[in-house]
């Protein structure tokens, strides 16, 4: 693509991130939430992939970090959950709000519930980034021919 | 009635499958007839002139009973769009080697069995 698309994309970029993270952020209190919040943090490096291909898209995170961190954000959430068996009585207890419960409409008000959004947010937009990368990096050698993955297989 | 949108979505959908030659319009076809289902069960949900379901101190519980939409197909529905989007994915790379095999995204060229 052309130094204008590039340019104007890496802007873009910067907007989309930040409305993104406000999503997640605010996901207990407004519309949104993480896995809204986390396409829309995809969708950002859905649009570098366009504007600059895959091979360069990709070392803007990385496929192996994103990898990682899609796990993270797995086990972020499992973590929070039994947490709440621990400290709590049960599975999934909100037990920051028990035992200091927070103003209503206030960010710091839900205990557990942000966090849980942040890693959901965490999982949806590193497996979306992985997803993607993948598929525009396949290439094709012509009609009849197997398959060519540009990136390195692991 | 309430439901015609959701029905006549669900019938284009239909047809893209069963007449279309294109894999990726089939593919399409498939993600409307997904969304269409999406919306019905929201919709089943729907109460006209309804509150929001959330439960603070001014409200009594049941005038909010009353009022207040069914959150549980909306909680549902929500999971359902994330595993809409994981099928899209995995038909999307299955459709792209095919293309890697076959050289076409036309479903009647794929005759030939290629080992």
């Amino acid at each position: 693509m052309s130094e204008i698309v590039r340019t104007v994309t890496r802007w873009i970029f910067a907007f989309i991130a930040t409305y993104g993270v406000y999503l997640v952020a605010y996901g207990h209190l407004t519309p949104g939430g993480g896995f809204a919040g986390g396409v829309m943090l995809a969708s950002g490096y859905v649009l570098l992939v366009l504007s600059r291909g895959a091979k360069e898209a990709e070392k803007s995170l990385g496929l192996r970090p994103a990898k990682a961190l899609d796990s993270v954000g797995a086990l972020l959430f499992l973590a929070i959950a039994v947490l709440g068996l621990v400290l709590g009585q049960g599975f999934f207890e909100n037990f920051i709000q028990k035992s200091t419960p927070g103003e209503p409409l206030e960010i710091l008000n839900a205990g557990i519930i942000p966090l849980c959004n942040i890693a959901i947010a965490l999982k949806v937009m590193t497996s979306l980034f992985v997803v993607f990368v993948v598929m525009a990096s396949v290439r094709f050698a012509g009609s009849g021919e197997e398959l060519e993955y540009t990136s390195e297989e692991e | 009635m309430l439901y015609t949108l959701c029905f006549i979505l669900f019938a284009v959908g239909l047809f893209a499958v069963s007449t279309q030659k294109n894999i990726i319009k089939i593919i399409m076809g498939i993600e409307i007839m997904d969304l269409a289902v999406n919306l019905f069960l929201v919709m089943s949900g729907y109460r006209a002139d309804g509150r929001t379901p959330i439960l603070t101190r001014e409200v009594s519980r049941p005038e909010w009973l009353a009022a207040a939409v069914d959150p549980f197909p909306q909680a549902m529905v929500l999971t359902s769009i994330v595993i809409g989007l994981g099928v899209l994915a995995l038909l999307l790379v299955l459709a792209l080697r095919l293309y890697g095999r076959y050289g076409t995204y036309d479903i009647t060229k794929m005759r030939k069995l290629r080992g």
